[in-house]
């Protein structure tokens, strides 16, 4: 039988053209906790956050849901962005807490390409997918995507 | 308000008859789908075989990824693993996907471990839970300061001169 299993899943939605807002579910047989994040595009800077713990292993653990507010200002394309987290975020508050912040900053370019691919086959349905992929990675450098 | 990007992952550990552990890791998302699959030796953790299948739109710099992830196997599951990994299936000619997955992989055998010794203390009184957790903090000092149950601060560390 499978003796553990974790799920993360990550959602992305654009409310306005310089913000993606993501929530992020973290759910295995010990923990259980969700965070939603809005982030600045321009310059992957985190501009609000809030979290929940929905399952932990002792009672002091929601304290780390005030921790989170750290978060902020904390940009995802700094060198080191997720060791920073991590440390304040993780060390400080909760490192689930962490892993679905920085698992919601692995998702931050998928997303802004997943919305150009999306807007470039409304305009062109048969547009070849594999290279739009490989152009918007090259012409978008800062993307950490290979 | 509708998504534009959705992903999902999943991890799973499996002990197998032989006493090793598969572990399974699954991605699917809007632009990609990937497989990774380690089999874990203890009582050392050695990671004694990988394979990975990347399908959907794979940026050209990991195309490589099922060669790649062979070269963590014979590596244990320790101290230090995240600084090799990042070594071997890292940097410019690496593939970050294989990095998280082979750690979040990793990380997931030790949860695996976790899992009886938390589910052991859902039958005690909070007393005996918190005489349990402070004698854990004895003999595991480098939990304390690692998150917000074991700051100086906390109701758990009360007393305790660790």
């Amino acid at each position: 039988m499978i003796t553990l299993n974790r799920s993360h899943v990550i959602s992305a939605e654009f409310p306005d053209n310089e913000t993606v807002r993501f929530n992020g579910i973290q759910d295995d047989h010990i923990y259980s906790m969700e965070i939603t994040m809005d982030v600045r595009i321009a310059d992957g800077e985190i501009l609000a956050i809030d979290g929940k713990m929905k399952r932990y292993t002792n009672f002091v653990c929601p304290r780390a849901e005030l921790i989170l507010q750290s978060a902020v200002g904390v940009s995802l394309r700094k060198e080191g962005w997720d060791r920073l987290v991590m440390k304040e975020i993780g060390r400080k508050g909760c490192e689930h807490f962490a892993e679905i912040i920085i698992e919601c900053g692995h998702c931050l370019d998928q997303a802004r390409l997943s919305k150009a691919l999306w807007q470039a086959l409304e305009k062109d349905p048969a547009a070849d997918q594999q290279a739009f992929v490989q152009n918007w990675i090259n012409e978008h450098p800062e993307n950490q995507l290979g | 308000m509708t998504v534009r990007f959705l992903r999902n992952k999943v991890v799973e550990v499996e002990p197998l008859p032989d006493g090793s552990l598969e572990v399974l890791w699954r991605l699917t998302d809007d632009l990609l789908k990937a497989e990774i699959i380690l089999k874990v030796q203890p009582p050392d953790l050695e990671i004694v075989q990988a394979g990975a299948k990347l399908e959907r739109l794979v940026p050209e710099a990991w195309q490589s990824a099922p060669e790649l992830i062979k070269k963590v196997e014979g590596v244990r599951i320790g101290s230090g693993l995240r600084k090799i990994v990042q070594g071997l299936l890292g940097g410019e000619n690496g593939c970050a996907l294989l990095v998280h997955a082979v750690l979040e992989c990793s990380n997931a055998v030790i949860l695996n471990f976790t899992r009886p010794g938390v589910q052991m203390l859902e039958g005690l009184t909070d007393e005996e839970k918190l005489s349990l957790t402070r004698e854990m903090l004895k003999t595991n000092p480098r939990l304390i300061r690692s998150c917000v149950a074991f700051q100086d601060d906390s109701p758990i560390m009360q007393g305790l001169e660790l």
